[in-house]
């Protein structure tokens, strides 16, 4: 522990420093201060308000309904990409062959960006396309996709769950891998059927790794912008939308820099309680059933 | 005996059946994307397989149909190329500097540079958008490259990877290399990186799909025209009543293939070093 080796330390340590400092902990401090004027992102001067921006944002049904679409979301996609990412997981855990070529192709969406997934949703469901064309001739129905708040939020939740069925079947495969196969010669000998093999080992012995996709799965649902920038703009009449999406469209469309820094301040309170709690719930429930 | 055996195959039949089933519906957007981009424009989102194709749609990329601007869609591919390879490679410079540092070096305050990066991680990044906007604009950059690429020179998540990573790989190595007069950086880069092949694979494809198809960050700090990446300009042309579904396909098509190629090139090594990382 020479001088020497101090100063290396830091000079290595220095990239992350001076980002850190410039574009993480000045932009905090700077988002605080701008939460409590009423700045409009162009004139030279604004006043201090206090808290009446937070008041505000609390009143709005736009802040409002980001609160609720997350959960809504949530409630879509986080169940819809466990049940997918497992039965890929579970189909072809142990293949003799071919096993890494399903894992890229399943893995394939996850590399899409969002812009070109909405748009390919966009396409197969205007007005002329196959799904409509069938569903007008067949049964003389015509549905507004993305004009009713249901179907909305399912086909975001749907093109996400697209997305990452396959980066999640991965961390799901290499769990049940590490699951000892003498368990299940021990369970085949005592004649456990397969049902009760899936849920009464495989289920708990892949705990750990079925947590990681949890937590990973509802942490995506507090950032969804693209698809609902790209889909619904947020609407119909809100019902899509989420925090990224109410904060830019104050920010750079209707200009209020104050008062969108303080929505983004309510929606990283309301993220990190969020996650917080929901870790401390699948702690509990795991530790519960005993699979921890 | 010979009946289990039988019953076996016929297990093994049914999942592969599953497989290629479920792999065949997650994959038909991708289908469905590049077949409508080589389709003949009068059935462009109005068949689920298109029976007549043209290059109609590259054609009109490329030259600019009768507006007659090629310039927009090849001039945002390579907006794209630039920004996203200089982004990556600094992500990858410095995290692996940075966790070199914070893995392998014995500095006075390391533990405070340490809980830094954490306290760092723990906030959600939407509460930096707007003051990163107004320090870009502050600082005159807004609308050029560097706008796009210096807030996104850094990556938490290169940083904490290559750290753990770094910590497996034991002391040993490292102090018979200084006992040989080998200095910080030479260690760093004839023992460390080659060390870390497998592991690089994982975090550069990332780090390059994140940044080759982020699109509010980079939507919100370019705005003339020649500035826009592929992403952003895609995003832009299209809207409910787009009159040209057919090329906005064949620019998904420019969008999507260069990131797959390059995961099948890494393949091997990403299946290798995901199993690492997955540990």
């Amino acid at each position: 522990m020479d001088k020497r080796n101090d100063k290396l330390g830091w000079i290595f340590s220095s990239p992350y420093l001076i980002f850190g400092l410039v574009f993480f902990l000045g932009p905090l401090v700077w988002s605080l201060y701008l939460s409590f004027t009423d700045w409009d992102l162009i004139a030279p001067e604004y006043d201090y308000v206090g808290l009446d921006n937070f008041l505000k944002a609390m009143a709005t049904p736009g802040v409002q309904a980001a609160f609720w679409v997350t959960y809504k979301f949530m409630i879509i996609f986080v169940p819809l990409v466990t049940a997918m990412s497992l039965a890929v997981a579970v189909v072809i855990q142990g293949l003799p062959r071919f096993k890494s070529v399903y894992l890229i192709g399943f893995f394939l969406p996850y590399l899409s960006s969002g812009v070109v997934a909405s748009l390919i949703v966009q396409g197969f469901l205007s007005y002329n396309s196959p799904v409509n064309e069938f569903l007008r001739g067949t049964f003389g129905i015509q549905i507004d996709w993305l004009g009713s708040p249901l179907s909305a939020l399912f086909i975001v939740g749907l093109i996400l769950a697209w997305k990452f069925t396959g980066y999640y079947a991965l961390i799901l495969t290499s769990g049940l891998e590490s699951i000892d196969k003498e368990v299940y010669e021990a369970a085949a000998i005592d004649g456990v059927t397969d049902r009760q093999r899936f849920w009464k080992i495989t289920l708990p012995l892949l705990y750990p790794a079925l947590y990681t996709t949890l937590i990973l799965s509802f942490g995506v649902t507090f950032g969804i912008f693209t698809e609902v920038y790209q889909l619904t703009g947020g609407g119909p009449n809100f019902a899509t939308n989420t925090w990224q999406m109410e904060i830019f469209n104050q920010a750079f469309t209707n200009l209020q820099a104050g008062y969108a820094s303080a929505i983004a301040i309510l929606a990283s309170l309301v993220t990190f309680i969020s996650i917080f709690a929901i870790r401390k719930v699948l702690e509990m429930w795991g530790k519960r059933n005993g699979w921890v | 005996m010979v009946g289990s055996n039988k019953n076996n195959k016929r297990r093994l039949a049914v999942r592969y059946v599953l497989a290629t089933l479920l792999l065949l519906v997650m994959v038909y957007p991708y289908l469905y994307m590049v077949l409508n981009s080589f389709a003949d424009w009068s059935q462009v989102d109005r068949q689920l397989v298109p029976s007549k194709y043209s290059l109609q749609s590259y054609e009109w990329l490329l030259t600019g149909g009768e507006v007659g601007i090629a310039r927009p869609w090849t001039n945002a591919f390579l907006n794209s190329v630039i920004v996203s390879i200089a982004s990556t490679f600094l992500m990858m410079l410095f995290g692996i500097m940075v966790a070199y540092a914070l893995s392998k070096m014995k500095f006075r305050g390391r533990d405070t540079v340490n809980n830094f990066v954490l306290f760092h991680m723990f906030f959600p990044a939407i509460i930096l958008l707007i003051p990163n906007f107004l320090i870009i604009q502050k600082l005159g950059l807004y609308d050029t490259y560097w706008a796009m690429i210096i807030p996104k020179a850094v990556s938490l998540w290169a940083i904490f990877m290559y750290t753990n990573f770094f910590k497996a790989i034991p002391d040993a190595f490292i102090e018979a290399a200084k006992l040989d007069g080998a200095s910080d950086f030479k260690i760093l880069y004839k023992i460390m990186v080659p060390m870390s092949k497998s592991i690089t694979a994982v975090i550069f494809l990332f780090l390059l799909m994140e940044r080759w198809t982020e699109l509010l960050w980079d939507m919100i700090v370019a705005r003339s025209d020649d500035m826009l990446t592929l992403n952003v300009l895609l995003s832009q042309m299209f809207g409910p009543y787009g009159s040209y579904p057919g090329p906005l396909y064949a620019a998904s098509v420019l969008l999507t293939v260069p990131i797959i190629i390059l995961f099948i090139m890494f393949g091997k090594k990403f299946k290798e070093g995901m199993q690492f990382s997955l540990k």
